[in-house]
């Protein structure tokens, strides 16, 4: 006969009661560590998804996303024309909130070098690449747009022709993909009354030189309107990014640490300084938040189960008067633990099936999170009972015949 | 008939100093197979603290308790596994019938069988709830029992495992006096039955003629109990 089980039926409703609040527990835990897991995938997603080999940024600086970085367009001419260099694109990246409907839209824009790059080593769940240089967007389903939709961004309206999932920076804002001569359309858009005093600051700059006062017709060319300032061509972008035979990254990677504009930085490299400056502190705080919540856990799930215990400590000292053979009183508590556990970590996944979607950072169930959460519940539970455990041990039999 | 239980020169003290109390002195008892014994005396006289020797539940500081002719325990010291010597031989009622709450009337009875190593537990638990007439309560949860119906199935658990020895406290304090008469009346019959050995504590008179012996303890002392006293 299994008195845990026995116990259970008896006291079905205040099991299951207790076994949701472990449940709901055990969510949080595994929430924190989706969220850790998630936003990890999240800061790397971004860089695998451009399939470079090699990032060339600015130099000195440790972008495109642990800082900013800007490099003159020319850069990729120049790398394009390095030996071992199969292909050169550019990369700009930048964050944008605007209005869309009654939603707020937050976009990490990230170009794409069209066209050779249509954004062909995007993994799309929906629709197609980009087919024209202008006009067109790929959308991560985060941003909720579907397939058709327009987006208005500066004054023009780029049409989503694809749909990626879980495309994410790694503050967890949703990224979407355009060329990256729309990024800077987008980038560089300005309001009429700032292009009017910016031509107002070229004519007083024109006028105080000496050939702006011997040629006067030169005024007339900053009121034109078809006519763009010098100093806004060609805009720099975040990065180039750079596919190289697999055997001369290194030698490619010389060539350009003799550059006195650039730095470069292999795919692993790029991910680590995400991972060591972008998301290090949010991963320490999430980290250290889901230690202290595990622990709070088990201390719970301790006090729960001894709890239990404590509420049959007259029932245990009866049986024990009896004779009860000492692995039945402890697999009574154990197995109670064990049940409990398994009960929780059930009520923890229906949970997590129906909430985690709902999160507004994605929570990521790794296949290790998948294996070790059953696994670190049934130790915890298990460790739990040790304070029940210590009680049936200590429960004098003597105690059943005092009434 | 053969002895079931014999302590020697039991004693026991509790507390320490001016405060100190002994609850057995010198205590000296035999019980036989098929005898049915009560213990009468005052709270407080020791009745309980013989009854915790006798079942090897709370072994006394001095002396010796033979089980069945062995050796058990001797000067406070166990020298066989006493729990398993409770579940195999000796069955316990108390004043408070006492069964296991989440356990209905049938798995009372059923686990003391699985403790006693007793084969087919099922069968047996529900003959004895038949035998002790509460065969038709067996699947009742104890706190939907009247209190006789309890005891009679805590009397059912004690001697589901065919007890050489039932030690009884004050199994019927909280019944009637028609009750009380019946369930002293069923542990002489399981004596004279089923050849056990059965020391009830009972402060109730009313049934003494029930009884093959009387004792009565006072200050920690046995001796046997007047035959004037009975009614």
């Amino acid at each position: 006969m299994n008195l845990a089980i026995r116990d259970i039926r008896r006291h079905g409703a205040r099991f299951l009661g207790t076994a949701v609040g472990v449940g709901l527990l055990l969510s949080v835990v595994i929430a924190m560590q989706g969220i850790y897991a998630g936003m990890v995938d999240d800061a790397t997603s971004l860089t695998r998804a451009m399939h470079a080999d090699i990032w060339v940024v600015q130099r000195d600086t440790r972008g495109p996303f642990a800082e900013s970085s800007r490099v003159d367009p020319s850069v990729e001419a120049r790398a394009a024309a390095v030996a071992g260099v199969r292909s050169a694109r550019p990369y700009t990246y930048q964050l944008i909130q605007r209005d869309h409907g009654e939603n707020v839209l937050r976009i990490a824009l990230v170009g794409l070098g069209w066209p050779d790059d249509p954004g062909r080593a995007l993994p799309l769940v929906a629709g197609r690449r980009l087919a024209q240089p202008h006009g067109e967007m790929i959308a991560d389903t985060s941003m909720g747009l579907a397939i058709g939709e327009e987006v208005t961004l500066a004054g023009e309206n780029y049409r989503v022709v694809g749909l990626t999932k879980n495309a994410l920076t790694s503050g967890g804002d949703s990224v979407a993909f355009m060329t990256a001569a729309d990024t800077q359309l987008v980038l560089l858009d300005q309001p009429a009354e700032a292009t009017v005093l910016e031509r107002q600051r070229v004519l007083e700059r024109l006028r105080g030189t000496e050939i702006g006062r011997s040629q006067p017709a030169l005024e007339d060319l900053t009121t034109d309107p078809r006519w763009r300032a010098p100093a806004l061509a060609a805009p720099p972008v975040a990065a180039v990014l750079l596919e190289v035979d697999p055997h001369r990254i290194e030698q490619v990677r010389e060539t350009l640490a003799g550059w006195g504009d650039v730095t470069s930085y292999t795919q692993d490299e790029e991910e680590e300084l995400l991972l060591g400056g972008v998301v290090q502190r949010a991963r320490l705080q999430i980290g250290l938040f889901t230690i202290i919540l595990t622990v709070t856990a088990a201390v719970i799930v301790t006090m729960i189960i001894y709890n239990l215990t404590l509420e049959k400590t007259h029932d245990l000292a009866v049986l024990k008067l009896m004779g009860a053979p000492r692995s039945r009183m402890l697999g009574l508590v154990l197995q109670q633990a064990w049940l409990l556990g398994v009960a929780g970590y059930a009520v923890a996944l229906v949970i997590g099936e129906l909430a985690f979607p709902a999160f507004p950072r994605r929570v990521l169930i790794t296949p290790s999170i998948s294996m070790l959460a059953p696994l670190a519940t049934m130790i915890v539970v298990t460790l739990a009972s040790l304070l029940g455990l210590g009680h049936v041990m200590r429960i004098d039999p003597a105690r059943a015949l005092e009434g | 008939m053969t002895e079931a239980v014999r302590a020697v020169n039991l004693s026991k003290t509790y507390g320490t100093g001016t405060a100190q109390v002994k609850a057995l002195d010198d205590v000296s008892l035999t019980l036989a197979h098929g005898t049915v014994a009560a213990l009468l005396g005052p709270s407080g006289s020791g009745k309980s603290t013989l009854i915790k020797a006798l079942g090897f539940v709370s072994p006394a500081d001095t002396g010796e308790v033979f089980f069945e002719g062995r050796s058990v325990v001797k000067d406070g010291r166990a020298l066989e596994d006493l729990a398993r010597l409770r579940r195999r031989h000796l069955g316990f009622v108390f004043q408070k019938a006492n069964l296991t709450s989440f356990l209905t009337a049938r798995e009372n009875v059923e686990i003391a069988c699985e403790f006693g190593g007793k084969v087919d537990g099922r069968r047996r638990a529900r003959e004895l709830l038949q035998y002790l007439d509460v065969g038709g309560r067996e699947a009742s949860y104890p706190e939907t029992l009247s209190g006789g119906e309890q005891q009679r199935v805590a009397i059912a658990r004690a001697l589901a495992n065919e007890p050489s020895l039932i030690l009884a406290d004050e199994p019927t304090a909280a019944l009637d006096s028609v009750r009380s008469r019946t369930v002293m009346e069923l542990f002489r019959t399981v004596a004279h039955e089923r050849g056990a050995a059965v020391l009830v504590v009972t402060h109730d008179h009313r049934a003494l003629d029930v009884f093959d012996v009387l004792y009565e303890m006072e200050d920690g002392r046995l001796r046997p109990y007047e035959a004037a006293h009975v009614g």
